[in-house]
């Protein structure tokens, strides 16, 4: 047998597979160790902290159950969110990753390591990104092999599609997620391919760990039935598939059913009526089969067969009309935006405002994903060679996946496992195939020039197929000799992937001749992998990593410069404000302001009250006279708007200023139009030629109130917008300007209270200033009935 | 500019008397008779129905929507029109207003009468076109300041039907030659490829955005990270698909090459494409953004 390079021939079996098990653990150790510590970057740049806004409320609710524990928290009821309603916090709220930190924390103040619950929180999404890629190597040992498993491991590990969203710091339901998804696949796919009852139940605790930990759990619940559609569908049923499905699809939706939040959606909603109709489509298959094993009669068989047709078009009827009675819920509005792209622009503006929510461009995908993008397409075709049962799931999951992706920048998270697994699996097939050192014997009749020009290790003469185990029969006019089975007792140097058994050609000889072209191809590889690696660092350390609570600028000399505007604003809510002083806000901040102002809030990032929020939007996009009852009527003491029209910040509520326009239209259509923050051209324009709506709004007046003033009578400069502003600046009567951060991010107002003696305002603030008051001007409706 | 068209449709309050045949409403009557629910302005006739002391509402709309409107029982229908002006027959109206682009949609609340708005804003309301020019939604839009909902609905797309059923019937008769295709794995293969890969390279963004297929003026990639145009879509799937291939090649073809020399040559050639392919994508996701600080060898 030639090979490539010489190979020890000492070697025990057992020594060689001690050794690759030894490797194996020591390398998933490494990776673990890689995936915490590229999550650390933003503990370490910046500091121990909560990021963004969602993780403020997890936080919170965190801190009540650590406080409390966990009965307290289940029936916390918090009358400080969406005042004045209030909110049940544990109906409406998917427990998991709360449960996880405190179990966690009541766990190391158990064996009496006092750790505070903010760094359990900070650090948790890191730690379950270890958990992660582990849950990926077994998933990919399913789909290759261990050394497939390793590399999968180590892609998601590092990648920034998973990074993005697990930094430490980043306390949100994916941070857990991604960890129960991957590892209820294992599962799945494990309960299938050994039709075990073990796995299937062990698929449905983490399918219900899922549930309670995010409401993507959605995906589960329809790629399983996905899955064992195709295989009925493709005549792959068999009893392992039974098994599995119908273990895990009983005990998970029962355990399902006990998350509050869920209740009794998995019998109601249309968004799980995929596995549930599976699951009756499944029994009646099962049926059938078991019928046709007990007879023989040809008719009877067609008769069986025509049975069960009948009864799945009945039962799918059944649920046309459940539907059309509205005994099942029609898909929600967040499932459907997902189909028909345009919907939630149209009827629902929330979710379309959303940043996370827009399409994907194709520069977020590379950023993401960057090699592995295009080894995706590859590692699928790898898959279809084999097409075994798990490789059919790998192959539904990269087409519903990419698909999902490419609609919501968000849902790339669900993209980045499946293209990290199947990368792998072709990356590791291309090492597989340059590595494996055994050498086909040359069947060319040019073999003598080429052949034994090129190597040291000329092919010997007693060569064959390494992998093709019947290489004799159909190439007869080569020399191809028998295939000396066992060729090494290696197993991690066996072509694993065998092309004999698909239907191609496989008879002749397959493997690589020589020994530059692997030492080439590896080279290459190790060079692609470096790329990798520098790529997702700087990706990690210069986009993922910033809090977004602390922002962070260059000084001139390169140092850091830290912008603390936000906690700088929020705390002097919290120490100079009343306990039950109300802030209003845009939702964008609602979270914030209650987990580090401690003040109850209009509205926050739970969007569930669409009116609430459009009348926020409209207060903002109104003029004071109209804003001003609306903000007593709520109560509303403080109003905090984010401006970043001084340093640069892009996010503030001027750009977010049309959605607010655009919901608050919904609801009061004929008060609020869009257009009419437009210019006549247009534009939306901040400076002098901006229309009077947008000059007489709440938001515009809060945002550039007094701005001019800094520029000290040269125009004044929006840097965001780069427009100039009005040299004159607004002015406000019913509200006043009491903080305003260092660099004018955060503004706060407070509302000022009615007029003692009775007067409007206006006028009152016309009367402080000295200013006659004008009576020659009487209201035109008046004059209208003279 | 013959073809920018705007519309107007106009509502008569009962209050107002009925004088004699030259009263303006019994001219909008008439007019709107002639011209199927809508009636064909001018810069005169449009100075007379936008007059301060109008008691009756101008709105513009589609001819669909004033169409559907002439079904309505008469006492309705004669309190609105709809209106269409050509920028050939009323220039002056459109500099009256500032227009430079068209069709706008105004519409004009009556000024007097009890079909005055309550909130007592006479100004005309622009329809806003964000959602795109159909009429289903003008209508549902309009109804708002009609007394009773303008009965709109979109005409039955027959052309769509058809083809649709004749697609399905095509499929099943062809169903049985091509079954051996359907029936083979490389076929839902390429299936599955080329869907990952359009989707990969943002196609779902340009149908979400609209996005222009170029630039224009040979400029075809689009400015900002978040941006894309329609023929990035292509170029971009199409280097994935050539890398995917190249790779591809190496690990499924080229191991089953039975001359080294032959060999070892499609072995650097692919691995050449490999290169060039994946610095040209490098290079290309840097002018996307440009503060990406790798580059390969272009």
């Amino acid at each position: 047998m030639p090979t490539a390079y010489p190979l020890p021939k000492n070697l025990s079996p057992a020594t060689v597979a001690n050794t690759a098990s030894l490797i194996r653990i020591v390398a998933l150790a490494l990776i673990s160790g890689a995936a915490i510590a590229s999550r650390l970057f933003a503990v370490i740049n910046f500091e121990s902290i909560i990021h963004e806004f969602d993780p403020w409320f997890n936080y919170r609710a965190t801190r009540v159950l650590a406080a409390k524990g966990f009965y307290e928290f289940w029936n916390w009821f918090d009358p400080t969110a969406w005042y004045p309603l209030g909110r049940v916090v544990g109906g409406t709220v998917y427990p998991g990753l709360m449960a996880t930190s405190g179990v966690i924390y009541n766990l190391l103040h158990a064996i009496n390591l006092p750790v505070d619950i903010r760094n359990i929180c900070v650090l948790l999404a890191p730690g379950f990104s270890a958990l992660t890629a582990w849950a990926t190597y077994m998933f990919t040992k399913e789909m290759k092999d261990a050394s497939a498993g390793l590399l999968a491991a180590a892609f998601i590990g590092i990648v920034p599609g998973y990074i993005s969203r697990s930094v430490a710091g980043s306390y949100d339901n994916e941070a857990i997620a991604i960890f129960l998804l991957m590892f209820t696949f294992y599962t799945w796919i494990k309960a299938l391919k050994q039709g075990s009852a073990l796995f299937g139940t062990i698929a449905a605790v983490t399918y219900f760990y899922m549930v309670a930990a995010w409401g993507g759990y959605a995906f589960i619940t329809n790629m399983i039935p996905l899955h064992a559609l195709v295989l009925i569908l493709m005549g792959r049923f068999s009893s392992r598939l039974y098994v599995a499905y119908s273990s895990w699809y009983a005990i998970g939706t029962l355990a399902s059913m006990q998350v509050p939040f869920v209740g009794f959606q998995p019998v109601k909603t249309s968004e799980h009526m995929a596995a549930l109709g599976v699951f009756g489509l499944l029994q009646i298959v099962a049926f059938a089969q078991l019928v046709r094993s007990h007879i023989s009669s040809q008719q009877f068989q067609r008769l069986l067969v025509a049975g069960v047709v009948s009864i799945g078009v009945l039962g799918a009827l059944a649920f046309v009309l459940l539907t059309y009675k509205g005994w099942i819920a029609p898909w929600t509005g967040r499932f459907y935006s997902l189909w028909d792209t345009g919907y939630a622009k149209k009827y629902i503006p929330i979710i379309a405002s959303v940043s996370e929510h827009q399409p994907t461009a194709w520069p977020s995908f590379f950023m993401d994903l960057q090699f592995l993008i295009f080894l995706f397409p590859a590692g699928v075709i790898l898959c279809f060679r084999e097409l075994r049962d798990e490789h059919l799931f790998v192959i539904i999951y990269a087409a519903v996946a990419s698909y999902f992706a490419g609609v919501m920048v968000r849902l790339m998270l669900t993209l980045t496992p499946v293209v990290c697994v199947t990368s792998a699996v072709a990356l590791s097939t291309l090492l597989d195939t340059f590595i494996d050192p055994i050498e086909p014997e040359i069947t060319d009749d040019a073999q003598s020039e080429s052949g034994a020009s090129t190597t040291s290790s000329v092919p010997g003469t007693n060569g064959a197929a390494s992998t093709a185990p019947t290489a004799t029969s159909a190439a007869a006019s080569k020399k191809a000799k028998k295939a000396a089975p066992a060729a090494s007792s290696e197993p991690g140097l066996k072509l694993s992937d065998v092309f004999a058994s698909s239907t191609v050609k496989t008879s002749r000889p397959r493997g690589i001749y020589g020994l530059d072209t692997r030492v080439m191809i590896v080279f290459n590889t190790t060079l692609v992998l470096a790329f990798f690696v520098s790529h997702c660092t700087w990706v990690t350390s210069s986009a993922y990593s910033s809090p977004s609570v602390v922002l962070a600028s260059t000084n001139p000399d390169g140092s850091q410069h830290i912008i603390d505007d936000f906690r700088e604003a929020y705390y002097w809510l919290r120490q100079n404000t009343p306990e039950d002083a109300v802030v209003m806000s845009w939702w964008d901040y609602g979270y914030q302001i209650a987990g580090m102002a401690d003040r109850p809030t209009l509205v926050d990032n739970n969007t569930w009250n669409n009116t609430h929020i459009a009348t926020v939007g409209k207060a903002m996009s109104s003029s004071e006279e109209v804003a001003y009852p609306i903000l007593r009527k709520h109560d509303v003491s403080y109003i905090l708007v984010i401006f970043g029209g001084l340093i640069g910040y892009s996010g503030d509520d001027i750009n977010k200023f049309l959605w607010m326009v655009r919901i608050a239209q919904g609801v009061w259509p004929d008060e609020i139009q869009e257009p009419n923050y437009f210019t006549p051209q247009g534009e939306y324009k901040v400076d002098d030629s901006a229309s009077p709506a947008m000059k007489n709004s709440l938001m515009y007046k809060m945002s550039y109130y007094r701005f001019a003033e800094l520029f000290g009578g040269n125009p004044g400069q929006d840097r965001v917008r780069q427009q100039q502003v009005p040299k004159v600046g607004p002015t406000l009567d019913y509200l006043d300007e009491a903080f305003t951060s260092e660099n004018w991010i955060v503004r706060i107002y407070e509302v000022k209270k009615e007029d003692p003696l009775g007067r409007d305002l206006k006028s009152a603030n016309a009367f402080a200033h000295g200013k006659k008051r004008k009576r020659s001007k009487p209201a035109p409706r008046r004059r209208a009935i003279v | 500019m013959k073809f920018f068209s705007k519309p107007l449709f106009a509502l008569l309050s009962l209050t107002f008397c009925l004088a004699a045949a030259q009263d303006p409403r019994q001219q909008l009557v008439d007019l709107a008779k002639a011209g199927n629910g809508v009636i064909k302005l001018d810069s005169k006739t449009f100075e007379i129905l936008t007059s301060p002391k109008r008691t009756w509402e101008f709105e513009p709309s589609w001819n669909a929507v004033g169409g559907a409107w002439a079904t309505v029982s008469k006492e309705h229908r004669d309190n609105h029109f709809f209106a269409t002006l050509d920028f050939d027959d009323g220039q002056i109206v459109f500099q009256k207003l500032g227009l430079q682009s068209a069709p706008v949609v105004y519409v004009y609340p009556a000024a007097q009468g009890p079909r005055a708005p309550a909130s007592g804003k006479t100004s005309p309301l622009k329809y806003d076109f964000s959602h795109g020019f159909d009429a289903a939604p003008l209508a549902e839009s309009l109804s708002k300041h009609t007394p009773i909902p303008i009965p709109y609905r979109d005409p039955i797309d027959w052309a769509k039907y058809i083809s649709i059923a004749t697609g399905v019937l095509g499929l099943l008769v062809t169903l049985r030659f091509i079954s051996p295709i359907i029936q083979s794995r490389w076929t839902w293969a390429l299936g599955t490829v080329a869907i990952s890969l359009v989707m990969t390279s943002g196609y779902m963004f340009t149908r979400i955005r609209n996005s222009p297929f170029t630039g224009g003026n040979g400029n075809w990639v689009a400015a900002g990270f978040q941006n894309q145009f329609g023929q990035e879509v292509s170029v971009v799937a199409g280097i994935y698909g050539l890398l995917a291939m190249s790779f591809l090649m190496l690990v499924m073809v080229v191991p089953h090459q039975t001359s080294p020399a032959r060999q070892r040559a499609q072995i650097y050639l692919w691995s050449g494409v490999f290169v060039i392919v994946y610095s040209a994508l490098v290079s290309l996701f840097r002018v996307k953004n440009r503060g990406y600080p790798f580059k390969l060898f272009l």
